[in-house]
């Protein structure tokens, strides 16, 4: 348990970026934020499990709970674009409880870890899980939804709650797909994503977390 | 997609005009307001008169035209918002959902509107297939296959494999139309062995295979048509092509067969363009029909497509169904099978389905034929060439509750935490007053004069009263972001913005205003739901304030408000306890109009003598009115 200090519950970084003290963020040198993202409690980001350019297995083992850890694994990170697990834009917000966890493949027997790129004004739902390789901007996944391994999520999709998107689905631009497994059932309209209106709310989430916070 | 509180519905004013309607244009041309709080819409005749003028948001017929802001847009041209009804629209490209690359409309045309290529939904679960190497085989050479990562359903289970990861499309389709008759139990428990399996390749060394015996009389032992349907209804295609170049070609009834099959020649061109892989197969049959009597003739025999079920095919296949390898599993759902020819009974015959296509269309206004939507070719892009949506004109309006002033008791802990008490707009207490904050946001490059009108008791059996404390206002123009941010250090208004608990709402004025923005305040009391409110009273007692009529109630409708429940069904007989499925939700019709003075040249001529402004200064009045419906929330009980 973090002790329950007056410093609030958001770490706010260089760029702006609020994170939560009480969410669990592995291997925080494989994660980018892009600034001004917001990470709820509870939320996890699996930055641990990067890709190994050599077929090194020593990732498969997360670091226990602590996020600073990962400085000691055996091999130094050779290539600094090698080893981002997790990249995500601006103004994205990710959820209570959400999972983000790097995609993965089996290729010639070995077992690695693609990295999973999030763009800008993002929202991930509560309790989603999210292992798409790419989401692109202006992407809504409502909660309790499961984006599977390896689907990519082009500009404008969205995601309805508790829809589960198979792995290696690519949803399309402005389509909104749900069930599961998920189908394609309808588009937003042409005006989503005006900001301030449905889908343009993103600045809006950001100014409303944490008390105060940074202009827009 | 239902919203979370609070959300806007606008209600597009289509819904009131009769769908053919040729003077549409002309009469938004001569009076661009459709409505107007002194005008009343027109009103379709069959509304009951208890009142014309307002929007009720639960009428049947408002279903049809209420749409979330960011789906409506707006045609400069008639100047009215348009709603999905009232455009056309028009394919700009046809794209695979899966793969993203473009299909030329003329191979949608030909090919049907399915992914040429390697992209296919899995037949059992919808979900995208993936080519996939058979494990076992090993190496990179070895036979692929189509799995599903939803539900492990592989073309395996179906008895087929491909030789090449590239243009599965084909090569499947080679497999259905030239397929030999598959052995009658293929689709039993023996199309798991691989020793049933069939290389595509190999089938085409047996072609005479293909070729059932002439006469009709003893089809192959298998239940399904001598070959698979996709292969009959080719062969069907092609002798129909060929009857019909036979017989015209010749000369036999022009008269007739002339203005049928418009230009003879031109089309038996076409056909044999297209057809001349099939020819040399039903060569035969087309010279058979070059004797004397040229007359168009029907398939005989089974090369020519005709398929003649067999007298006990209907029992097989029950007896199939009954029997226990097959069960429940093994049955096609009517999902399934809506998607796989119509003989398609079971599991074991389903086959991948290659991906539908989908399309990006440009929007057209329906009476004025302007473009209001072009988006650029590629279907990979998100932008648009052209994009008037109703929200770069009508402006946006947002919803929220205003935090109530933190009383004197709690002042030290709410400087730390404002919104100690936030509102719940799942659960608004019955009979307590909320204040809204309603800010409409311009985003036009003129001032806006906005004035909204409210019925002051929502419509419905749950009436709430509604106050709108300033319905008359101003909206700044969308001028530059710099205007704001140098204003900001002088305007007053910015100082009082910084401390918003401390204001009290006044009636007659605004809120707070901004740059292009002004917010007013709402006052809500959340009317009781019948049920509820009701019922302490008959808690204590008799029910003896209620209505005559309700002796005549059913017992279990009192048992139900006895124990506290609201008749949610709709059916109950007392119509004053009669709640329709979310008639708890509030929601408020606003009556929106806006005028400004517009200084857009184009529509003068538009415009006519209409423009108040007179002709040649250029400011020209407009005035757009409509109504939308604010989702508050949902009244507890």
């Amino acid at each position: 348990m973090p002790p329950k200090a007056a410093k609030g519950e958001y770490i706010e970084t260089d760029t702006g970026n609020k994170i939560s003290r009480r969410s669990q963020i592995h291997g925080t040198q494989h994660i980018i934020l892009g600034g001004k993202s917001i990470i709820q409690s509870d939320a996890v980001l699996r930055g641990d499990l990067f890709r190994t350019t050599t077929s090194n297995p020593s990732d498969l083992k997360p670091p226990s709970t602590s996020s600073t850890t990962t400085t000691t694994t055996e091999t130094p990170p050779p290539d600094p674009k090698n080893t981002i697990s997790i990249s995500i834009g601006r103004y994205s917000y990710i959820s209570r409880s959400a999972i983000l966890h790097p995609p993965s493949r089996l290729h010639r027997g070995v077992h690695s870890y693609f990295p999973l790129k999030i763009g800008d004004h993002v929202y991930i739902g509560e309790r989603s899980v999210i292992e798409a390789a790419s989401v692109g901007n202006h992407v809504h996944v409502g909660t309790d939804a499961v984006v599977g391994n390896m689907a990519i999520l082009k500009d404008f999709a969205y995601v309805l709650d508790g829809a589960v998107v198979p792995g290696g689905m690519v949803v399309p631009s402005w389509c909104v797909v749900g069930g599961a497994p998920a189908r394609i059932v309808g588009e937003i309209g042409e005006g989503y994503g005006v900001e301030g209106a449905e889908g343009g709310m993103a600045r809006e989430r950001y100014r409303g977390v944490g008390g105060g916070g940074g202009r827009g | 997609m239902s919203r979370p509180f609070p959300y806007t519905y606008i209600s597009c004013p289509c819904a009131n005009t009769p769908v053919p309607d040729p003077s549409r244009k002309r009469r938004s041309r001569e009076s661009p307001q459709k409505g107007s709080p002194e005008k009343p819409r027109p009103q379709p005749q069959i509304d009951d008169d208890e009142d014309e003028q307002t929007f009720d948001p639960r009428s049947p017929r408002s279903n049809f035209s209420l749409y979330p802001p960011e789906q409506l847009l707006y045609c400069e041209d008639c100047h009215q918002i348009k709603c999905p009804r009232c455009i056309t629209e028009e394919i700009v490209c046809a794209y695979c959902p899966n793969c993203l690359f473009e299909t030329p409309n003329s191979l949608v045309r030909s090919e049907g509107n399915r992914c040429a290529r390697n992209c296919f939904n899995c037949p059992a679960c919808t979900a995208p297939l993936s080519v996939t190497l058979l494990e076992n085989a090993g190496g990179e050479s070895g036979p692929w296959v189509l799995s599903c990562g939803y539900c492990m359903w592989t073309t395996l289970d179906v008895g087929i494999k491909f030789d090449k990861p590239t243009n599965i499309r084909a090569q499947l389709t080679k497999m259905t139309t030239d397929a030999s008759p598959p052995p009658g139990p293929r689709t039993r428990q023996m199309s798991k062995t691989f020793s049933d399996l069939r290389s595509p390749l190999s089938m085409f060394s047996s072609i005479d295979d293909q070729f059932p015996p002439k006469d009709g009389a003893e089809q192959p032992t298998n239940t399904s048509a001598p070959r698979t349907r996709d292969a009959r209804f080719a062969a069907l295609k092609t002798f129909y092509k060929d009857q019909i170049a036979t017989t015209t070609e010749t000369g036999v009834d022009p008269g007739d067969f002339g203005t049928q099959f418009s230009s003879p020649n031109t089309l038996s061109r076409i056909m044999s363009i297209y057809t001349q892989s099939r020819r040399p197969l039903l060569g035969n049959t087309g010279k058979k029909t070059q004797t004397r009597p040229l007359v168009m003739r029907e398939a005989l025999t089974g090369p020519e497509g005709l398929s003649i079920p067999k007298p006990d095919s209907e029992s097989t296949i029950i007896e199939r169904m009954a029997s226990d390898d097959c069960g429940w599993d093994g049955l096609a759902s009517l999902e399934q099978r809506s998607f796989q020819s119509p003989d398609v009974r079971f599991v074991q015959d389903l086959l991948p389905l290659p991906s539908l296509l989908r399309s990006k269309r440009s929007k057209r206004c329906k009476s004025c034929k302007h473009i209001l939507v072009k988006p650029e070719y590629k279907p990979q892009s998100t932008r648009f060439r052209i994009r008037l949506i109703a929200l770069s004109y009508i402006p946006l309006t947002t919803l929220r509750p205003l935090v109530p002033p933190p009383t004197s008791t709690s002042t030290s802990t709410s400087t730390s935490t404002p919104q100690s008490q936030p509102t719940n707009l799942d659960a608004l207490p019955p009979q307590k007053p909320i204040q809204l904050l309603l800010t409409l946001k311009n985003h036009m490059f003129d001032p806006v004069r906005i004035t909204l009108a409210t019925p002051s008791v929502t419509p419905g059996h749950v009436a709430s009263k509604v106050t709108i404390l300033c319905p008359q206002f101003d909206i700044g123009a969308n001028s530059d972001v710099w205007d704001e941010a140098l204003q900001s250090a002088t305007a007053p208004d910015r100082l009082s913005r910084a401390s918003p608990y401390e204001k009290v709402a006044e009636a007659g004025k605004v809120w707070d205003r901004g740059r292009n923005w002004t917010t007013v305040v709402l006052e809500v009391v959340p009317g009781a739901l019948p049920g509820g409110a009701k019922l302490p009273k008959i808690l204590r007692g008799d029910d003896s304030d209620d209505d005559s009529d309700d002796s005549d109630g059913s017992d279990d409708s009192n048992n139900k408000e006895a124990k506290g429940q609201v008749d949610w069904s709709g059916q109950g007989k007392d119509p004053g306890r009669r709640v329709q499925p979310d008639e708890d939700v509030l929601e408020i019709p606003v009556f929106v109009r806006m005028d400004w003075d517009s200084d857009n040249q184009i529509d003068q001529e538009g415009m006519g003598g209409k423009g108040i402004g007179g002709g040649e200064s250029g400011a020209v009045k407009r005035e757009l009115a409509y109504w939308m419906v604010l989702g508050v929330g949902r009244i507890s009980t």
